[in-house]
């Protein structure tokens, strides 16, 4: 009967829908158990023989602009050539945070990607739940595996392979404390020291290589023009990491026990370079992007109104130092590119940024793993998508051997200080591939960065003309940044 | 401050007054207008440098002398709005959220204080009271652990989040049942007789009579979804799921030729923003200040 | 707008229907309804369905709030009395760490020095922003409710700001107060606010920006604040008085009472709920006092640059609270738990006293 029907089905659904509340309700009651102890990477086994050959799927988290896009596309597509039962589900999370974020949401259910774009402070996050691979065993592995063009690769990475990274670049993998490989570097970007060549030329002055000569290089452009302000400088917290590597005194540690062991920054060396910028601050040499309220490439290259001559910005924006040209087509100056002044000369530092890949462990599905790693590999070692990430994106690739490839070599010559500024960008960071450093990834390095950036800000804002008031200060806020780093890993 | 309130008694017998008690009266009349234009003027004026500074070229708005009103309209700063915050989406996603939690949160509250107002069941005022506590604890107690189970459901970036935690409003469900109390039982026992089922005599008497009430909830809902924040500012600020207001908090108007803020262009989401809440009011105001008289809740 | 057309079809084709709730719902009451009335009157009948109806009727209400209020209540207090409460290591739902029970949460909350910031602030605002507010409004009603025309305009535009979307008018502060470069900078923009106090002779001063004065920002919160907070108390308290019976001001007339007298013997008192109202809806608000912030200072919860690190200038109970939810809940529990006693104490300390100052 048609009406008993209707009934059962208002009761199902009734009773359904409880059930539905009540199941979740007590599924979340038995989800897993306390196991925080297990902190950390997991060294995967490798199955024998490598890859199979049998059909998996990558999901594959990443925060690629549209300039990037193109050039990935073509590279999965060389990929399968090579693997065709390997497919890749590549999907967009927003910005690097957003993929980090939406991770550590999907790590409490266990769906998260295989294989995604981090940070290294994202794989610390990370480790909190054992999921991330480490590379060691699979880079050092050397099974061959025939791919599907009937050629040969091995599991691992070649000597020469590991020779023809940027070194600084792979380093990065393993800033973790425990000597162990967790990512793979796929293309980095850097801070570089943008200044008005127009303004240099006229005036004879040249783009500094140590602090000292910029600030007498201040002085002098706060001479001839006293409204400006000559330099720019867009993360606070850069500069505080950049200065600590320069000067070689301690920032952080992965390497610590109690909350207290990592983080060093709290010293001498640092209350006085941080003393100094905050004088230059207050002479008005110098400000900052949170403090101006804007990126400082927008007094670089402003028009009218109070401008800057020098900034220090990423190398990835370097399109957006470069003034905006008239109805011709002709920029207002010429942009001069140089690499940021240091303490030593001979001992130069560097900050290296950018993602680099990390591979989730696949308990159940090995092979799912070893085909993300195979990927990751790919992307990383390509000398074709390398290339294009030089070429087309303003990125810095992370292999030399693509400084060979007669392509880039011939796109590199045009570089100059207007419309192939992105070349002069990238030829420079490629001429600095020695330099390159990161900080320490830990629980809590996210935190030391923000909260010397929040120093800097607040000595630079608090700090008037000189004297004892102000070393209090400065000491007050390093006491409390110290103070706040260990509030939230404790 | 004294003056203010004798007209109060006054205005009715005007004949009787003598001539000092009468200019002294327009005295008062006259402070009290001078009071409520001052007062009045400070209440309008955000509003007012907030559409005029939206009408303004970035060039202008950034004067040393800001201008009272625009020298020269143009709607760039509507164009930017729309295409830096993604306006179109933002209003698409709160549509949606609003729509949904409106309805589905319109349904409990009539079944829930239907039952409270009409049906005897045991334990039902024990019940009505604990829920009544429930009103008194800031809702900041219950977002952490909500966090948490949604974290462990997934539900984080997704509408579900936005959507069903705050369905339940005790409140509206206390504010819905004393309306209901009002219409006469004899009528519900009618029905019963006639063998109306509770469902049909809901839909057909007590919505109709207690309709006001209703659209009151409906509206505060509405504007509350408008303007919630902080909830899903944790748990659904991605692109995907971003409310208006959320949306609108984050976008980055910089002026492309200044790398500055570009504020004619914020100021014109702000008032893309505020232009559906001023209609809501015009056409509904009373049903408004009906509902937020008894509240004492913002939204 | 590719990506609106997705959304547009995202709510009103698939959206709205697979949303299982309302498919349920339709199904289950709905479409049940419109074919099945009279059988289910019956069957309803047969199975004692009567008993209980009720319970079936307030089960969507009872589950919701089951989740998202009961337990929550119950897991706060054990998230705030294991120490050092942390999500990713309590997985299980009523797992408890017996041997780490205890007030450590509360101890490391109060010593902290941005929840100290964070009750200064909140106290401070609370204590300025609910006496003002409350004078002004009353004031306002009161001069309302003794003119005659334009009284309905002024009402209307009274209670505009209460249907504006706080964070966005802070927004709007936020650009009035607004001075680009050093206030002493004869080329700064000093902004509209400062230019009109320029008028009366006041030298530009920065309000919001980094080098504004704790003072600075304190004044441009309570002015947003009270803006924010009159149109509630103003139409509560005209409400109240548009109620007031009128012989008690006829008989003070005819005494000749002084106006100011009138006032405080008849006006105040005869509109004292309302004013308790008013007074204890302001401060359980004030207490949670976090989107004002938020409008004006942005996520950052101060003026860049004057905040030691950690210890945001303008941090209030519930700002510190939301920054601890993801990273340490058992602070952040902690915290609500504390809040939630402090609002319920001032709640007490004002009916108290209201109950001995209301008459009715």
């Amino acid at each position: 009967m048609k009406q008993t029907g209707k009934f059962k089905r208002f009761f199902l659904h009734t009773v359904s829908a409880l059930l539905a509340f009540s199941t979740v309700f007590s599924l979340a009651a038995c989800g897993g158990n306390g196991d925080s102890g297990q902190i950390g990477g997991v060294t995967i086994t490798i199955p024998e023989g490598g890859y199979d050959g049998s059909k998996q799927t990558i999901k594959f988290y990443h925060s690629m602009g549209q300039r990037l896009e193109p050039g990935f596309n073509s590279a999965v597509k060389r990929f399968n050539a090579l693997y065709p039962n390997i497919t890749i589900e590549a999907s967009k999370q927003g910005g690097y945070d957003d993929v980090l974020k939406i991770i550590s949401t999907e790590l409490m259910a266990n769906t998260h990607p295989s294989l995604a774009y981090c940070y290294q402070d994202h794989v610390a996050y990370y480790n909190n739940y054992g999921v991330v691979a480490t590379l060691d065993n699979l880079i050092e592995s050397d099974i061959e595996i025939t791919r599907a063009d009937g050629t040969k690769e091995i599991l691992g990475l070649t000597d020469e392979q590991i020779s023809d990274y940027i070194p600084g670049y792979y380093a990065e993998g393993r800033v973790f404390g425990d000597g162990l490989m967790y990512t793979l570097p796929l293309y980095k970007s850097t801070e570089l020291f943008y200044y008005n060549k127009d303004f240099f030329t006229q005036h004879n002055l040249t783009p500094p290589t140590t602090w000292d000569e910029l600030e007498t290089l201040c002085a002098r452009i706060k001479e001839i023009d006293p409204a400006c302000i000559p330099l720019g400088y867009d993360s606070e917290a850069n500069w505080f990491i950049t200065m600590c590597e320069q000067l070689g005194s301690p920032y952080t540690t992965a390497n610590g026990v109690d909350p207290e062991d990592f983080f060093l920054f709290d010293n001498e060396t640092n209350h006085q370079f941080v003393a100094k910028f905050a004088e230059w601050y207050d002479k008005g040499y110098v400000t900052t992007q949170e403090l101006y309220g804007g990126y400082t490439s927008g007094l670089f290259t402003a028009s009218s109104g109070q401008k800057s001559y020098m900034t220090i910005g990423s190398s990835a924006g370097a399109t957006s130092q470069r003034p905006t040209a008239d109805s011709s087509g002709n920029y207002p100056f010429e942009v001069g590119i140089a690499p940021i002044p240091q303490v030593n000369p001979d001992r130069p530092k560097v900050i290296s940024q950018g993602p680099s890949l990390c591979i989730f462990n696949n308990k159940k599905n090995p092979q799912e793993t070893i085909a993300a790693w195979l990927f990751a590999k790919f992307l990383s070692t390509d000398i074709e998508y390398q290339a294009d990430i030089a070429l087309n994106t303003g990125y810095v690739p992370v292999t030399t051997a693509v400084m060979d490839d007669p392509i880039y070599k011939e796109d590199i010559q045009k570089a100059d200080g207007g419309d192939n500024i992105a070349q002069l960008s990238i030829d420079i960071c490629m001429k600095q591939s020695n330099n390159y450093f990161v900080s320490p990834a830990f629980n809590g390095s996210s935190e030391a960065r923000e909260q010397v950036g929040a120093l800097m800000q607040y000595c630079f804002a608090q700090c008037v003309s000189g004297g004892e008031a102000n070393m209090k200060k400065i000491k007050a806020a390093f006491d409390a940044a110290i103070e706040e780093c260990i509030y939230s890993i404790e | 401050m004294s003056d203010i309130k004798s007209t109060v008694m006054t205005e009715k017998d005007i004949t009787k007054v003598s001539s000092k008690q009468k200019v002294t009266k327009i005295l008062v009349q006259v402070g009290l207008y001078l009071f409520l234009g001052i007062m009045a003027f400070i209440v309008l004026f955000p509003f007012y440098w907030m559409i005029i500074s939206s009408l303004k070229t970035v060039t202008e708005y950034n004067w040393l002398k800001p201008s009272l009103f625009p020298h020269k309209f143009t709607g760039k700063g509507y164009v930017e709005a729309f295409k830096v915050a993604n306006l179109l989406d933002l209003f698409g996603n709160t549509l949606y959220v609003g729509v949904i939690s409106t309805i589905l949160s319109l349904i409990i509250t009539v079944l829930s204080a239907f039952a409270f107002a009409r049906l005897e069941f045991k334990g039902k005022n024990v019940l009505f009271a604990i829920l009544l506590a429930t009103m008194m604890i800031p809702g900041e107690l219950f977002t952490v652990t909500n966090f948490q189970t949604i974290m462990k459901w997934e539900w984080r970036y997704t509408y579900k989040v936005l959507i069903i935690p705050f369905l339940v409003s005790v409140f509206y469900i206390y504010l819905l049942k004393q309306n209901f109390m009002q219409i006469p039982n004899e009528l519900y026992l009618a029905a019963k007789i006639d063998g109306t089922t509770d469902l049909k005599y809901l839909w057909k008497v007590m919505i109709p009579l207690a309709l006001p009430t209703l659209i009151s909830i409906t509206i505060l809902k509405m504007m509350g979804s408008w303007n919630t924040y902080m909830w899903p500012n944790l748990v659904a600020n991605d692109e995907e799921h971003m409310l208006i207001t959320v949306g609108i908090r984050h976008a980055q108007f910089v002026d492309e030729a200044t790398n500055q803020t570009n504020f004619p262009a914020q100021m014109a989401a702000v008032t893309i923003v505020s232009i559906p809440l001023f209609m809501v009011f015009i056409f509904l105001r009373k049903y408004i200040m009906k509902g937020v008289s008894r509240s004492g809740i913002k939204g | 707008m590719a990506k609106f057309s997705a959304t547009m079809k995202k709510v009103f084709v698939d959206g709205i229907w697979n949303t299982f709730c309302v498919k349920w719902i339709w199904e289950t009451f709905f479409v049940a309804w419109i074919h099945d009335a009279f059988f289910i009157n019956f069957v309803c009948k047969k199975l004692k369905f009567d008993k209980w109806k009720a319970w079936v009727y307030l089960s969507p209400a009872i589950i919701l709030l089951l989740i998202f209020t009961a337990w929550p209540i119950l897991n706060t207090l054990r998230m705030a009395f294991i120490e050092d409460f942390k999500a990713q290591n309590y997985r299980g739902l009523f797992e408890i760490d017996w041997s780490k029970l205890g007030f450590k949460n509360f101890e490391k909350v109060v010593e902290y020095r941005a929840f100290k910031t964070a009750l200064k602030n909140t106290m401070l605002l609370c204590f300025l922003t609910v006496p003002i507010s409350t004078f002004l409004a009353l004031l306002i009603a009161v001069c309302l409710n003794a003119i005659k025309p334009f009284q309905r305009l002024l009402q209307t535009i009274f209670f505009l700001p209460y249907v504006t979307n706080s964070i966005a008018i802070g927004m709007v502060f936020a650009a009035m107060f607004n001075v680009v470069g050093r206030v002493e900078d004869p080329n700064a923009i000093v902004g509209i606010v400062n230019n009109i106090l320029k008028l009366f002779g006041v030298e530009p001063i920065d309000w919001i920006n980094s080098s504004s004065s704790y003072g600075a920002n304190l004044t441009v919160l309570v002015i947003y604040i009270v803006w924010n907070a009159l149109p509630f108390k103003i139409l509560v308290l005209l409400g109240g008085l548009q109620s007031v019976n009128k012989q008690y001001y006829e008989a003070a007339k005819i005494d000749g009472t002084p106006r100011w007298r009138v006032f405080t013997k008849i006006t105040v008192p005869l509109l004292s709920p309302m004013i308790a109202y008013v007074v204890i809806t302001g401060f359980i608000g004030g207490f949670k006092e976090y989107s004002s912030i938020i409008g004006i200072f942005g996520d950052g919860m101060a003026p860049p640059g004057t905040s030691l690190p950690g210890n945001k200038r303008w941090y209030t109970m519930v700002g510190y609270i939301y920054d601890n939810i993801e990273r340490n809940q058992g602070r952040a529990s902690a915290a609500a738990l504390i809040l939630f006693a402090i609002i319920f104490a001032v709640t007490m300390v004002n009916l108290y006293v209201s109950k001995k100052k209301t008459h009715y």
